[in-house]
């Protein structure tokens, strides 16, 4: 009985919904679980639920797939969506996410290279060099740049790289010697495309594996598959605190950002607003690193922030300084070509 | 068929007033299909022949003028069928100790084929991952005994997937050839035996031709079922194994390629077909579901010949094969590290307590366990009368609706999947699990269509036209003579039903919401992006659960025959 009535609310909820004013002080929030969204919880969304009584939910994977499959079916379930730069102009693209403007939810504050019209940035991660300390303990050479990775005979072992090719054909590029500010100018030609997948082929006999998630190469460090990585920060960092025998190398990193997005029609729109404004504030910005080791959108969450946490994390400006941010306009308009290039090459 | 007219000209009549019945029969599951699989799944089709808005073949010319494509489609067979040989091969020795055995051995072989079965994919490919690492348990052990100099690569690679899908899809070969094997008349592999005959001669002159219908059945649901893999081989595998299905489904969710997705599954399709047809013209549709025609299983074993030693000791190393992912799986629920380790550091209860405190795996496993009931239940009365309508039916055409009834568990999960989200999401039909029990019982009926129509097929007409002769109508005669003989292939078929939905990560992924999203999504959400050891202890409970359910089962069988 108790059952039916609570469908009987959901559809009522719905229904009230669909029809314009949600009472239910309700959220639907979906991100790409484990360890980041567990911080994402930890740090906004249980404080945010407690302070303003909404209750979220927390759903996974929101694909923009999805999520235009939702909006085309007039059935969205949420309203707060987490997505990398790469995703979110797609969606952008598709018109699935509605614009965020000033009156909406205030950044003056962000940090200028991160910030997108379309949704609010909540952090920054890079893609760095990780090293298991076991194979190259301190106190003799530990690798530290995108050329020490292609370097297998300075550090010989097997190497594990990402499956997909954003930041992995940045990283081929700068470890060849092409500066961080020109990869972009070298991937508009056809020549430099070649001359990363070059550089693919180079190191393809010594990558052990492909990883598709960003536990793997933690994992992989962690056994003992391969000796070095290119990875996530944050996720480095969380193998480091447990225990794992890995250490970074912050020579080159490619800077990523994270970002939270209204979904078009997103059935309660005002508490996903609340929700960003709360997330975007100097002061819980500076929370998030507590429990994941990515780092403000924001500089003024800095002063916040103990010496000691500040080095584990990417978005320091001197870090800045010497990262390449992702440019996600280039592979929304060049990425399928790469990927099946990048693919072929890799079947042989 | 003709000659019994002749001889009973009553029964002929009989048989006539029945074939529209019969028709009747097949019809439920043939709606059910058209409307729910084939009407779907050619609206996908369509999008193939569709750029930039008009009609066109530039998705099909892509896929002929990019190598990548022509590599990934070769991988795809050549993976399958290997993966279908390798099956057959192993499950061999396996269904022939688990027949020549005493009850109480065979049931714990049987356990051994079941067991892994419940513990989902996912958990288990995680699990041959600490198994076969570089430094992991195998390689320690083969380097430590001298047997391998350095060690092996076994994962990412060939070997990797080849090991993955064998494990996962081997119970589609065993439990048929078992019942092939049960189903032999012991007495002519002794008559072979004192007329001379050797091991060799014996399995190629009696073995192989009276088990080779359950292989073949067997083997076409690996093969089928492998084509349109992704998950192990994307995991275990590396970039030289990347399977079709995967790009179909990368081209879906991440590129929102339509059109090149579409064509990938109308390739896919086509191929499926193909193969599906060359079949019906070597052996015979016919012959891929008949079932085994033997009398029954004569309790005495013949006297093993060497060659029947040799096997015996295969089957306890494909056994230990089958298990061995579960054996290491129990220690690494118990770790306390966020990474798995085996074996490892610590011990404690943290993943159980995750998975008995955290209202969404038990919300999950619910749900699970309903969809799952829901479907073996639909999915076992339409294939039946399916069946039962196609094996009376009389005319030629019975052929394509065996393949119509067959084709959707060799169709890409994510191909039907995604067309039925099209179909269902703005009836608001996923939110309350009506479309994943409608997704899932498409893919599960030819599980039932295909044991129910072998059972048939070995049923003895003779019987039926007795029974009716003797004056039972025919209800009467279905329910006492027919469904006894049906019960094991039709609680097979259930079992295989069931297991279908329970494992099912793709469909749940497009037709399930966040409130009733099911355990094995659940599960993939935890593993996907992140490792989250919550899996593993929740795939323990399950296989928990199972043994004692055999345990129990199998302790009342016993106090029954002691009494």
């Amino acid at each position: 009985m108790k059952s039916r009535l609570q469908k009987l609310g959901c559809v009522v909820a719905l229904a009230a919904a669909v029809a314009g004013g949600a009472q239910a002080a309700e959220l639907n929030f979906a991100s790409w679980g484990g360890a980041y969204q567990g911080a994402i919880r930890d740090a906004w969304l249980k404080p945010f639920a407690k302070e303003t009584g909404i209750k979220i939910t927390e759903d996974t994977d929101p694909q923009v797939a999805k999520i235009k499959a939702m909006i085309d079916t007039k059935s969205v379930a949420w309203d707060v969506v987490t997505e990398n730069s790469a995703r979110l102009t797609r969606g952008i693209k598709l018109g699935v996410f509605e614009k965020i403007t000033a009156d909406m939810v205030d950044q003056k504050h962000v940090i200028p290279g991160a910030r997108n019209e379309y949704g609010v940035p909540s952090e920054i991660f890079s893609t760095l060099i990780g090293f298991s300390t076991k194979s190259f303990p301190a106190g003799k050479a530990q690798p530290s740049t995108f050329a020490d990775f292609w370097d297998v005979a300075k550090f010989p072992g097997k190497r594990t790289l990402q499956d997909d090719p954003a930041t992995v054909i940045e990283s081929a590029l700068i470890a060849d010697g092409v500066a961080p500010g020109d990869v972009y100018k070298v991937l508009s030609t056809p020549a430099g495309i070649d001359r990363a997948m070059k550089q693919i082929e180079k190191i393809k006999p010594h990558v052990a594996m492909w990883w598709k998630n960003g536990a793997e190469p933690v994992n992989a460090l962690g056994s003992g598959e391969v000796v070095m990585a290119l990875g996530w920060n944050g996720r480095f960092q969380a193998g480091i605190d447990s225990g794992l025998p890995i250490q970074m190398g912050w020579g080159n990193t490619v800077a990523q950002v994270g970002y939270f997005v209204l979904v078009k029609g997103a059935p309660h729109r005002e508490e996903a607003l609340k929700l960003m404004n709360y997330m975007i504030s100097p002061k819980n910005q500076a929370e998030f690193s507590k429990y994941i080791a990515y780092g403000p959108t924001t500089e003024a969450a800095f002063p916040l922030i103990d010496e000691a946490r500040k080095h584990r994390l990417p978005s320091t400006p001197e870090r800045m300084k010497s990262a390449l941010f992702l440019d996600s306009e280039f592979w929304e308009k060049n990425g399928p070509a790469i990927v099946e290039r990048y693919n072929q090459i890799r079947a042989r | 068929m003709a000659h019994l007219v002749l001889d009973l000209p009553p029964s002929s009549l009989a048989a006539r007033r029945r074939s529209s019945p019969a028709l009747l029969a097949a019809l439920p599951l043939l709606v059910f299909l058209l409307c729910f699989f084939v009407g779907p799944i050619a609206g996908l089709l369509k999008e193939g022949f569709v750029s930039d808005g008009a009609l066109s073949l530039a998705n099909y010319r892509h896929l002929i003028d990019t190598p990548i494509y022509r590599i990934v489609l070769g991988n795809t067979f050549t993976i399958a069928f290997f993966v279908t040989l390798s099956c057959i091969v192993m499950s061999y020795p396996l269904a022939y100790l688990m027949a020549t055995v005493s009850q109480n051995v065979s049931r714990l072989l049987f356990f051994a084929v079941l067991l892994p079965f419940w513990a989902s994919a996912l958990v288990r490919t995680s699990a041959w991952i600490a198994l076969l690492g570089k430094n992991g348990p195998l390689n320690t052990l083969l380097t430590s005994i001298g047997v391998l100099d350095q060690p092996m690569a076994f994962l990412y690679n060939f070997t990797g997937v080849m090991i993955g899908m064998t494990h996962v899809l081997m119970p589609f070969v065993v439990l048929p050839l078992y019942a092939s094997f049960r189903a032999m008349d012991n007495t002519l592999v002794q008559a072979a035996q004192s007329l001379g005959a050797g091991s060799v001669g014996i399995f190629n002159n009696v073995v192989l031709p009276l088990t080779s219908p359950g292989v073949v059945a067997g083997g076409i649901i690996v093969f089928m079922n492998a084509v349109g893999y992704y998950i192990t081989p994307s995991l275990m595998g590396g970039p030289a194994q990347r399977m079709v299905a995967e790009l179909i489904s990368y081209n879906i969710s991440e590129e929102l390629n339509w059109g090149l997705a579409a064509a990938l599954a109308g390739v896919l399709l086509v191929t499926v077909l193909a193969s599906l047809w060359t079949f019906n013209r070597l052996f015979g549709l016919d012959q891929l579901i008949s079932g085994s025609s033997g009398k029954g299983a004569s309790a005495a074993p013949a006297r093993r010949t060497p060659g029947g030693r040799v096997s015996v000791v295969l089957g306890v190393a494909c056994a230990i094969f089958l298990l061995l992912p579960i054996i290491v799986v129990v220690p690494m629920s118990f770790g306390t590290s966020d990474f798995p380790i085996f074996p490892p550091p610590q011990y404690g209860l943290r993943w159980y307590t995750s998975f008995f405190d955290d209202g969404k795996w038990m919300g999950a496993l619910f749900s699970s366990l309903r969809v799952g009931v829901l479907v073996t239940v639909l999915a076992t009365l339409l294939g039946t009368l399916a069946a039962l309508g196609v094996h009376k039916m009389q005319s030629e055409r019975k052929s394509w609706l065996d393949a119509l009834f067959i084709v959707p568990m060799s169709v890409p999960a994510i191909i039907t999947a995604v067309s039925l989200f099209y179909l269902m999401a703005p009836l608001g039909l996923v939110a309350n699990s009506v479309a994943v029990v409608i997704g899932h019982t498409v893919l599960a009926s030819p599980y039932v269509y295909i044991t129910v129509r072998a059972a048939l097929r070995s049923f003895d007409p003779a019987l039926e036209l007795a029974a009716l002769s003797l004056g039972a109508s025919w209800p009467e005669m279905f329910r006492l003579v027919m469904l006894p003989a049906l019960m094991p292939s039709l609680v097979g078929g259930a079992v295989f039903a069931f297991v279908t939905s329970f494992d099912d990560v793709v469909m749940a992924l497009f037709l399930t919401s966040i409130r009733n999203r099911t355990l094995p999504k659940l599960m993939y959400e935890g593993l996907a992006h992140d490792f989250d050891p919550t899996v593993i202890s929740a795939s323990c409970v399950l296989i928990g659960a199972t043994v004692l359910i055999l345990l129990s089962n199998m302790l009342l069988e016993q106090r029954k025959g002691a009494l």
